[in-house]
This record gives C-alpha cells, structure tokens and sequence, in this order.
C-alpha cells in the first residue's frame, strides 16, 4: 500500500513536470529517489516472501510474487530509462502503469490470494513458465509506456500545439525504437513462457471442465505473442509502422493483464488452482503489499 | 567613479554604421590598449555584437574620458567620422542607467530578438577579455559580474529564453520531436526562393546527412545548392523530375515554390508514402499560396506544417517572452538598485578615508607646530605627556568636526542626496576621486572580493573602523 501511494506521488510529480517543463526544481531528483525506494522495496518484499514466507527454492510461488517482482523491475528499469536525456518526460507515461501493477499487487495480497499448486506441476518447467510470463510482462509493460507517451506527442504534434514542452520529452524516433527494444524482449520470454507452459499442459491432463478456459487462456496468450512479434518488426511491416505499432504495444499489455486477471478470478483457472495458503502464508495473506 | 555608457544599438543605429563599428574579436584587444593609454585611470569593457557596439567605462568623477571623448574614441576605432556618431544615434548613459542598461541587455530584453540567450555569452567574452587586457578595475568588476549573476537569475526564474520566435528554430523544434538524430537524415528542399533558402539554412544547422534542392529551373536549384555550400554526395541539385524519388528518399521536405496549383497532394504522396515504407515525413511548407495539400497532414507518420503554423507558435513564445519581461523589469529594478547601492557605498568608504586623512595630516602638521611653539616657549626638551595630550585633543576635534558630515552621508534620504553630499565633500575639501590606476595593484579578482566586503559595510561603520585605523596609525 506504501509503495502504491508512493508510486501515485511519483506520478504526480511526473505530471507536474510535465506541465511546467521550464520550472527548475528538486522534483527530478525526488522523483528518481522514490522510483528506487519502491524499485527496493518491491524487491525487498519479493525476497523476503521468497526466503521467509515460502521457504521453497521457487521464487514465484503466487501471483502477489509475480507482480512483485514485475514493479521491482519496472521501477528500476523506468529509473533508468528516465536518466537517459533522449527519453525524457517518460516517467508522466511509466509511474502510472507501475501504480497499476502495484495495486493490483495490494489486491492480490489481501483479497484475492492464491498461492499456486506448485506440488502438482512440474518445477523446472513451471518456474520457467512463470518467469518467462512475468519477465515478459515488464517489457510488455515498457512497450505499452513508450507507446502511450508516442501516442501522446503524436497527437501534440498533429494537433501543432505549442511546443513549450517538447524541449523535454522524448523523440518519436527514440520512443519507437524504445517499443521495438522492449517488444522484442517481451516478446522472447513470452515465447519461452509460452513453450513451458504447452509443456506443462502436455504433461498434465486436463479436466474437461477447465478445458474451455485453458484454450481461451492459450488463444488469448498466443494472440498477445502475435501482437509482439508484430511490434518487433514493425520496421519491415510498414503499415503498422507508427501510430498502430504504439496502439498494438498498448493493446498486447491489456490482453496480458486481462489473462492475469482470468486465471486469478477463475475458480481452478490455472497453475493458481485454488490450493489453500499454508499456515506460514495465512497471516500474509491479509496483509496488503 | 562615474559610469558611463556610449555607443550604438539596432535601435539607434542603421546597419551601415553597425557593421562599421562591429570589431572583430582579434581587433578588441587593441581598442581596450588603445583605451587604457589614453585613459589610464578609467576602468573599460568593449560589447561588440552584430546588433551593438557598446563602451562601458567608470573613471574618476572629474576625470576623463567624457561621453563626447568616448563617442570620438568610438569613432577612432571604427574608422569613421566622428559627426557619424552623432549623439542622436547613438546611445549615452552615465551611472544607473549606464547600470540599469547593462542589465538589461545581460538578460536579452533589449535585444532584437527579446530574450536571446547569445547576448549572455557575448556580454561573459567582452567582460572577459577586458578582465585579460587588465583595464577593469573594482567597479566593472562588481557591476558586471552582478550584471551577469542577474540574468541567469532571471532567465532561470522567469524563463524568458524559453520557447522560439523565430520560424526557422520552431521549425526545427518539431522536426527535432520527431527525430533524434539527423546525421542519417535527408532534407529535401522543393523550390529556390529566398524563404526556402533561409529555411534550409536554418536546418543546415543540425547537420543532416543530406540536402538535395529540387527547382523547376535546375541551374536556380545549383545556384541554391551552392550558395548553400551542397557539393555530392552530401547533397546537391536535382532536376524537376526527381522530385519524386528524391520524395522517397527524403526525411525532412522544406517546400517554397511560387507554384499557384499544390506541388504536392494527397493522392500523389500516399503512395510514395508507401515506398517509404511509412518512415516518417516532415514537411515544412513556407509558400504562399501552399505547395502541400492540407490532406496530406493526414497521412499517418507524415507531420505537415505550413507557414501560419510555425508563425502561430512563434507569436505565442513572443507572447510569452514579452509577458515574462515585464517580470524581468521588476526584478532587474531592484537589482540594479542593489549593485547602485554597493557601488555607491564603496566610494563613500573611499571618501570618508581621504577626507580623514586630509584632515588628520592637517592635524598633525598643526600639532608638530604647536609642539615646537611649547617647546620654544618651555625653553626645554618635549614632555611625552604634553605631547600626548596635543595628540588626543588633535583627535578628539577631528572627529567632532567630522561627526556631522559624516552622520549626514549616513542619513541621506536617497542615494541622489548621498551622491549630491559626497560631491560637495569633495569639492569643499579638495578631494580627487581615486583612480582605478591607483587601485588597481593586485589581480582584478582580488579588488573586487576586497571591495565586496569593504561596500557592504555602511558608510558609519567604514568611518568607525577608518578612523581606529589612521589613529592608530598616527600615534604608532
């Protein structure tokens, strides 16, 4: 709940700065300051719930890890990418998906945790599947960012609205390339995600009931691999070039999100499948991140 | 010291007689020397910009060089006649607003283009080299370090440089949100006007890979390209029928035809747009009537703008600028004021020195007459005591007699009335103002910080500690 509050503020600064790019402040500097402290503190938590909590040599052992473990990257790679002048103005367009993230992290803690049934699948391979999804996830969430913020000057720009500001944002120039960097990249570990995850499925037999959701689990996942691998090479598919690759870097992060939020609020909708949480985890449980 | 600026701006000056008086950078060194042979107690700094050639100098008050002297040493070093630099169009200013001036011109409000940054620079260099060629002393040092502290100040506070008013850089503003790095990118310039000209010559400044120039007339379009300095393979001129290839390969079009009909339309660009594989366009139009269909704007990735495009947001950082100066203006009064203040300080501090040790070298000559007359009288060896005695009453009516004035400079109601009675001062005792030669015996740098802590003491306080030092001097 910390880290969310002191996302939001991050983000309002963000905006400030935005808005009044001529004021010279300590805003930037306070701004990176909190990006590390919850860039930290997520770590800090994911560790501590591995090391502590879980006991288990599995990192990701619930989705709260998961998303954990996506704002903790998240907010260092945004620290990062921030410092970087031919991005500048980026973090208006990156706290708020962080907040997101982090909400979703208090939610998944307190009211709908689930640990998942990690004794009935295979280990390696779940881990792999787990991380390759997450990881992916946080460039997924990069791409969407500088997609969002392309959208935005993109519309500035036709619009030929004052240029006050555009002395501290970013290019399109750059902000494309951003999108492809982090496509490909999500676009990877998606793809190993993907691979373990046929594997798991391969090696487990499903209940007829769940089948119907696995498949709409695994067309959505295999439409969102297509949107990446779309964005990637946006380059040579020149008519998604632009405006619809910063729309299709948006739209792959929502499918994602929308398959997270399928498979937790599913009664057996994946490796989340309704185990209860162990007595080291109860207590927990209830605690918002 | 006095203050006093002369010269010549765009405001007063026609560009014939700026250009005749625009100096060199290698030149200035030598009217600085020139300056300092002639004057050697005056204090000088040379601005010599494209748009004003300005001579600030502070000399003593009864001293030379006078305004009309500084307009024929203007006129010696720009080579013209004197009566060309007649005091109708050229610009004289003595002390707060010889100050006020300078401030203003640190911080671009009077400048041509308001609020320019470069004038900063340009006033730093001049203020520099003069500071190398040893002619400024303790005042122009202050005045023009607070000068140049005040105009970051201000640009910081109120943000006068921001935003362009000049089509060119606006223009060049949106091409740079659109593209990072213009080293791999091709300017395509449609048509070889004037306008079309000045416009690739503004984005010639960002250094693209290169610039082709495409004219209905090939030889205008070479003539262009080598006005411009374009030789293969960075560029060059290319014939009518190109234009569409040299569209393909084009990141930036700068069009200024006098074509009637739109050079370039919608259903012609779409697909050329499609053999570009949808890079993205940047097209500046800057004809009358247009070259580029307004549809064309549509097209995704291309970025259209037209003459009244760039012009609006160059009105409105004009807008701001001119908003913002008002603010300036209120910050650059007080400290003006300020600088004023400390100057005048300082020569107070000077006079009230001069004026104690005129009176105590009168008392001492006094006292050492007085002292033999006793002795004679005595007809005996001096008694220390008695001479003691001689010398503390010396004192004591020396700075009863000095008590007054010196509480009247303290209470001085305004620094024209502090001015007014330190001239009197001077004039009733026979004090000079000391020249900068005189002063000047360690480095610039040290005067000055020496100076600064001298000035921000009050006048009252520099009279206390003044007179504890010459008394103990006198009776050491």
């Amino acid at each position: 709940m910390i880290l969310t509050l002191l996302s939001l503020a991050a983000w309002g600064l963000a905006i400030h700065r935005l808005r009044h790019p001529q004021a010279v402040d300590r805003s930037t500097a306070v701004q990176r300051g909190m990006l590390a402290a919850i860039g930290l503190g997520a770590a800090g938590l994911f560790f501590y719930r591995w090391w502590a909590v879980h006991g288990r040599w599995q990192p990701l052992a619930s989705h709260v890890d998961g998303l954990l473990l996506i704002a903790a990257l998240f907010a260092l790679t945004v620290l990062y990418v921030t410092s970087r002048p031919k991005l500048a103005g980026l973090a208006a367009f990156a706290v708020p998906v962080l907040s997101l993230v982090l909400a979703w992290g208090v939610c998944a803690s307190a009211w709908t945790y689930k640990p998942f049934d990690l004794p009935t699948l295979h280990p390696v391979w779940n881990a792999v599947h787990l991380a390759g999804v997450y990881l992916g996830t946080c460039g997924a969430a990069l791409a969407a960012m500088a997609g969002g913020m392309f959208l935005y000057i993109q519309a500035r720009l036709k619009r030929k609205a004052g240029l006050e500001s555009f002395g501290q944002l970013a290019s399109l120039e750059s902000l494309e390339g951003l999108i492809i960097r982090a496509a490909t990249l999500g676009f990877a570990l998606l793809t190993l995600g993907l691979v373990a995850g046929l594997v798991i499925l391969s090696d487990r037999p499903l209940p007829v009931e769940e089948r119907g959701w696995f498949v709409l689990k695994l067309s959505l996942a295999v439409l969102a691999w297509l949107m990446y691998a779309l964005v990637m090479n946006v380059r040579h598919a020149a008519s998604f070039r632009g405006r619809r690759a910063a729309w299709l870097a948006i739209a792959g992060l929502a499918l994602l999100l929308t398959i997270y939020g399928l498979m937790v609020s599913l009664p057996r909708g994946g490796p989340a499948a309704g185990s209860e949480p162990t007595a080291q985890e109860a207590p927990l449980a209830k605690e918002p991140v | 010291m006095r203050i006093v600026l002369v010269g010549i701006n765009h405001r007063t000056a026609p560009v014939e007689l700026r250009e005749r008086l625009a100096l060199a950078q290698d030149e200035r060194p030598a009217v600085l020397d020139e300056l300092r042979r002639r004057y050697p107690s005056a204090e000088g700094v040379l601005l010599s910009t494209c748009n004003r050639t300005e001579l600030y100098v502070a000399r003593p008050v009864h001293e030379p060089p006078s305004a009309d002297e500084l307009r024929h040493f203007l006129a010696w070093c720009g080579r013209i006649d004197p009566p060309d630099l007649l005091s109708a169009i050229s610009i004289h200013r003595e002390q707060e607003q010889a100050v006020h001036h300078l401030f203003r011109v640190c911080c671009g409000l009077d400048s041509l283009v308001l609020g320019e940054p470069q004038i900063l620079g340009q006033v730093k260099r001049a203020y520099e080299q003069a500071v190398n060629q040893g002619v400024v002393g303790p005042v122009l040092h202050r005045v023009f370090q607070q000068a140049l502290a005040a105009a970051k100040q201000v640009r910081t506070r109120t943000g006068i440089g921001a935003g362009r008013v000049s089509v060119g850089s606006v223009a060049v503003d949106f091409a740079r949100q659109v593209f990072e790095d213009f080293t791999d990118k091709t300017v395509l310039g449609i048509g070889a006007g004037e306008m079309a000209k000045a416009a690739m010559k503004h984005l010639l400044g960002v250094s693209p890979q290169r610039l082709w120039v495409v004219s209905r007339s090939l030889d205008r379009a070479a003539a262009l390209a080598q006005s411009l300095g374009l030789t293969a393979p960075q560029g060059g001129a290319r014939p009518w029928e190109d234009l569409d290839q040299a569209i393909v390969e084009a990141d930036i079009i700068i069009t200024g035809t006098g074509s009637r009909e739109p050079v370039l339309s919608h259903e012609r660009l779409k697909p050329l747009q499609k053999q570009r594989r949808n890079r993205p366009l940047f097209i500046i139009d800057i004809a009358v009537p247009r070259d580029v269909d307004p549809q064309v704007g549509s097209l995704n990735n291309v970025y259209l703008y037209n003459i009244d495009d760039l012009i609006a947001v160059a009105d409105q950082g004009l807008q701001q600028r001119r908003q913002q100066a008002q603010q300036c203006e209120t910050y650059l009064n007080s400290a003006v004021a300020e600088c004023m203040r400390q100057i005048q300080h300082r020569d107070i501090g000077r006079l009230v020195r001069q004026l104690r040790q005129r009176l105590h070298e009168l008392g001492r000559l006094e006292q050492q007459r007085t002292s033999r007359k006793l002795q004679s009288l005595a007809g005996g060896p001096s008694n220390p005591a008695m001479e003691a005695l001689l010398e503390e009453h010396t004192h004591r009516l020396i700075n009863k007699i000095l008590h007054l004035p010196l509480s009247q400079l303290d209470r001085a109601p305004s620094a024209a009335a502090l001015g007014f009675h330190a001239a009197a001062l001077r004039k009733l005792f026979a004090l000079e103002d000391t020249p900068f030669s005189a002063t000047a015996n360690g480095s610039p740098a040290d005067e000055s910080a020496d100076q600064t802590q001298r000035c921000d003491d009050s006048p009252s306080d520099q009279a206390a500690a003044d007179s504890s030092a010459s008394r103990g001097q006198t009776s050491g």
